[in-house]
């Protein structure tokens, strides 16, 4: 089931004036529900525009953005209740952590919503246990906390008004390994309890084989692919001339084909191409 | 002798309720002049701190012991001058995580010149210093632009001409990419490897990421404030589970052909990057 | 966003533009003090066509410039009109008398050259200082010309290093500004409804991450600048020494033209004098 559409998006900054940089030029996908979609892109391809329209945060100056098939746009002043539906994390989430305590912060979004304080403590919970926040560091000040765990609280914030879309830009950027496998475990923990379509936008190309099944690559403001995990890393000749380059497993099963051995070019993770070469060696030992 | 030399350091802060938080303990190293090596280790291990302390930069702490000795120069000593300090960060220059809090001036060539401004050098010293470091990092064209204007890894290469016209033997890089795209990534890892194998420069860097710290000669793997592994990249990388239990991800087709020979599958031959996993796995398979 | 214009700087290129701008705070300064000297006719008609003159050389387009005294206009009509009745001339100079209102001819005079005297100081300095000086420009001008004052142990250097600083670190926090508005909007905060005080309660989640990434930003700034030698102003040299050209001089001597000119007309000239 298709959650979101966007159809024939375009956006321009400073239209108008010499600093004219357009930012999305007649983009079209859609985002289906139950599904993780990665969007991948350079800096400057229009990733973060597209982002902040999922959610209302920016106006197309063309073309439409539907939820469940209604058009964002259509009541503006209704845009508000948009923002509960569609959950956005920015980049850097924990620069907007401002509350005394983490327990505080994460309420700020469900209070906006006017929900009852019974509701909120409950959703507040749940999102702690969804990104790994022991609840022991509800009462405490969200600057004690170290940097990972303040990144988590902060998409706790979001995860706690229940997003029926769950968007995240670079959710793990600057954090170290560790922290990077629990923000995306807590990630895919939310989309596997609630059903919910998650968009991803991340530079790591591992990190988008290991969890996205669904893939939006753009370049120069437009979309250059969009399809599950296959259709796009199949086109791996593609994506380096873009400069995105392949997953790094991806890349070596590329090297083995070159040498002539036979396996399946659809491989992206260290799991599968674990698999494919314990069966080519004869299943180990 | 070592450019950089440390003997059982132990160092710690003083937390919020001014109790004693180690973080350094008893802690020996010493690093060649012209050596590349990575320090790796998650958050918190105490490796930026070690670096800080490199440039005498960290003023709130418990406890101090042990020696530092940069260049035949005993850092650690009490009887440092503001001049010795002085001396020391012309030799040991550091480019931080964030370019953007790191640029002082509004132009780039005059943020580049800050550094040998604060030198006391000579204009003419200046403008040649400025011009070479800004070659050295590929931003000559960029030397009128305002900083705010320019990309994460421009930026960061700005901060880095800014180090390089300092003219330092050593320069630590402390999660100098972090905050970076892949691409800007790639331009700073670049530069750091040129400075190095062309200018003879000692660099330190200080990185989550594995594929670039297979690119240095060394890799120290730091945690809990201690040396856990210090060796080459293959040889570190070939110790996966000490890897794993500091926190660290082993590079994704190291990691592969390690579980490929947990499963009793004979893979003689280097693992550090894709080409070499490959040829690696060719030679066993088409044996 | 990237487009945020400091000051009102007009980047025409003219040769007013490449003037030392220690120079320039100079002449600006010496330009307020000669439209004091005027108190003639002949010599306020002067000033004003030297406005006009200094805004044709540093080719800023005369509506830019207009609109920007736009706000000052009802400064300098308020003082004229003061100026038109409380002016007590000779007798024979009366025009009307109307009552307890009586208007002078020497009032309109002085109302007009109060006019032109605001009209013409403005335009100096604007063009002098922001149309054509950068504010890092005018920053490192200002130090240097305040320098002696180091004598008597007044910080010079600190402060044009805060307000270098400070110019830098504009863009980066209005950009963070932005992104944070926009974090919170998508947790539900509403910045554009409600009461005054609701509004202003709405921009807490706002101002406290600013803060706190402003003190950040300062403490890595500053380790940073250290890292670098930076112990203040002492033993430094400067990269882009200022210099004094010949461009410079031709301004020295058209302002000394200017201000005989002035002088002589104040002297020499007929007619009703302030």
């Amino acid at each position: 089931m298709s959650k979101i559409k966007v159809e024939n998006v375009s956006f321009v900054y400073s239209a108008g004036t010499p600093f004219e940089v357009k930012a999305l030029d007649d983009v079209t996908i859609e985002i289906k529900e139950n599904t993780i979609t990665g969007i991948i892109g350079h800096t400057g391809s229009g990733k973060s525009t597209l982002v902040q329209m999922f959610n209302g945060l920016v106006k197309p100056m063309s073309g439409r953005i539907l939820l469940d098939g209604e058009d964002i746009w259509e009541k503006p002043k209704s845009i508000g209740s948009v923002r509960y539906r569609v959950g956005l994390v920015m980049q850097y989430p924990e620069y907007q952590l401002f509350e005394d305590t983490v327990i505080e912060d994460i309420s700020f979004g469900p209070k906006n919503m006017g929900l009852d304080p019974d509701e909120i403590k409950k959703r507040v919970l749940e999102a702690c246990e969804l990104v790994g926040l022991d609840f022991d560091m509800l009462s405490k000040s969200p600057f004690d906390l170290s940097g990972g765990q303040k990144r988590r609280a902060a998409i706790a914030g979001v995860m706690a008004m229940r997003p029926e879309v769950l968007v995240l830009d670079e959710p793990a950027a600057g954090l170290d390994p560790a922290g990077r496998n629990s923000i995306f475990d807590g990630i895919k923990r939310y989309a596997d309890a609630t059903g919910a379509a998650v968009i991803i936008v991340s530079h790591s190309m591992d990190d988008m084989a290991k969890y996205c099944d669904e893939l939006v690559v753009l370049s120069h403001s437009k979309v250059a692919m969009f399809g599950n995990r296959k259709e796009v890393f199949s086109r791996s000749r593609e994506l380096e001339a873009i400069g995105l380059g392949v997953p790094q497993i991806t890349r070596l099963v590329m090297l083995l084909r070159d040498k002539g051995i036979e396996i399946s070019p659809d491989i992206y993770t260290v799991d599968e191409a674990e698999t494919a070469l314990a069966a080519l060696f004869g299943g180990g030992v | 002798m070592s450019y950089i030399k440390i003997r059982n350091l132990n160092f710690s802060y003083k937390d919020d309720e001014g109790n004693p938080e180690s973080v350094l303990r008893d802690l020996s190293l010493d690093i060649e002049k012209g050596e590349y090596v990575a320090v790796l280790g998650h958050n918190g291990s105490g490796k930026s701190t070690l670096a800080k302390l490199l440039n005498l930069v960290i003023e709130d702490y418990d406890y101090f012991e042990g020696s530092i000795e940069i260049d035949g120069m005993e850092i650690s000593s009490p009887n440092m001058t503001e001049d010795d300090v002085y001396e020391l960060r012309k030799k040991v220059g550091m480019v931080f995580q964030n370019p953007d809090n790191q640029i002082v001036a509004t132009i780039v060539e005059e943020d580049v010149a800050f550094g040998p401004e604060n030198l006391g050098l000579p204009r003419e010293e200046i403008r040649a210093r400025v011009d070479e470091a800004l070659r050295i990092v590929g931003m000559t064209e960029y030397s009128r632009h305002e900083p705010h204007r320019l990309s994460g890894g421009q930026k960061q290469r700005i901060a880095i001409a800014g180090i390089i016209a300092m003219r330092p033997d050593c320069i630590i890089f402390d999660e100098s990419t972090a905050m970076l795209d892949p691409m800007g990534r790639r331009e700073v890892v670049n530069t750091m490897e040129k400075l190095n194998r062309e200018d003879g420069k000692t660099i330190i860097t200080i990185t989550h990421y594995m594929d670039e710290a297979v690119r240095a000669d060394r890799v120290i793997v730091i945690d809990d404030g201690r040396i856990i592994l210090d060796g080459k990249p293959s040889e570190i990388f070939a110790k996966a589970d000490k890897i794993r239990e500091c926190g660290l991800d082993l590079p994704l087709c190291s990691d592969l052909l390690i579980k490929l020979r947990e499963r009793g599958i004979r893979l003689d031959g280097e693992i550090n990057t894709p080409e070499q996993c490959a040829e690696t796995i060719a030679r066993s398979l088409l044996k | 966003m990237n487009s945020i214009a400091l000051g009102q700087y007009y980047p025409s290129g003219s040769v007013m533009h490449r003037l030392d701008p220690r120079m320039k705070i100079i002449l600006a300064i010496v330009y307020m003090v000669v439209s004091f000297l005027c108190n003639n006719v002949f010599s306020f008609v002067l000033l004003f066509l030297s406005a006009i003159a200094l805004v044709l050389i540093s080719r800023i387009p005369l509506k830019t410039v207009l609109r920007s005294i736009r706000a000052i206009m009802f400064i300098m009509i308020f003082t004229a009109v003061l100026n038109i009745f409380w002016t007590k001339g000779s007798p024979e100079e009366l025009l009307i008398s109307w009552g307890i209102i009586q208007i002078y001819s020497s009032g309109i005079y002085n109302a007009a050259f109060i006019a032109i005297r605001i009209f013409c100081m403005i335009i100096g300095t604007s063009i002098f200082l922001t149309y054509t000086t950068t504010p890092i420009q005018l920053t490192d001008a200002l130090e240097q010309l305040l320098s002696p004052l180091k004598v008597l142990h007044i910080p010079v250097h600190e402060f044009a290093m805060m307000m270098t600083i400070a110019l830098r670190f504009i863009p980066t926090i209005v950009e963070e500004t932005e992104k944070i508005m926009s974090a919170q909007k998508a947790r539900g905060a509403d910045f554009t409804s409600g009461s005054l005080s609701k509004r202003a309660k709405a921009l807490i989640p706002v101002l406290i991450p600013l803060f706190i990434s402003a003190f950040r930003r300062a403490g890595e700034l500053a380790t940073a600048m250290t890292c670098r030698c930076y112990r203040g102003g002492k033993g430094r040299t400067k990269l882009n020494v200022l210099r004094f050209t010949y461009r410079d001089l031709i301004g020295v001597l058209m302002m000394a033209a200017f201000i005989s000119g002035i002088v002589l007309l104040n002297i020499f000239a007929p007619g009703y004098s302030m």
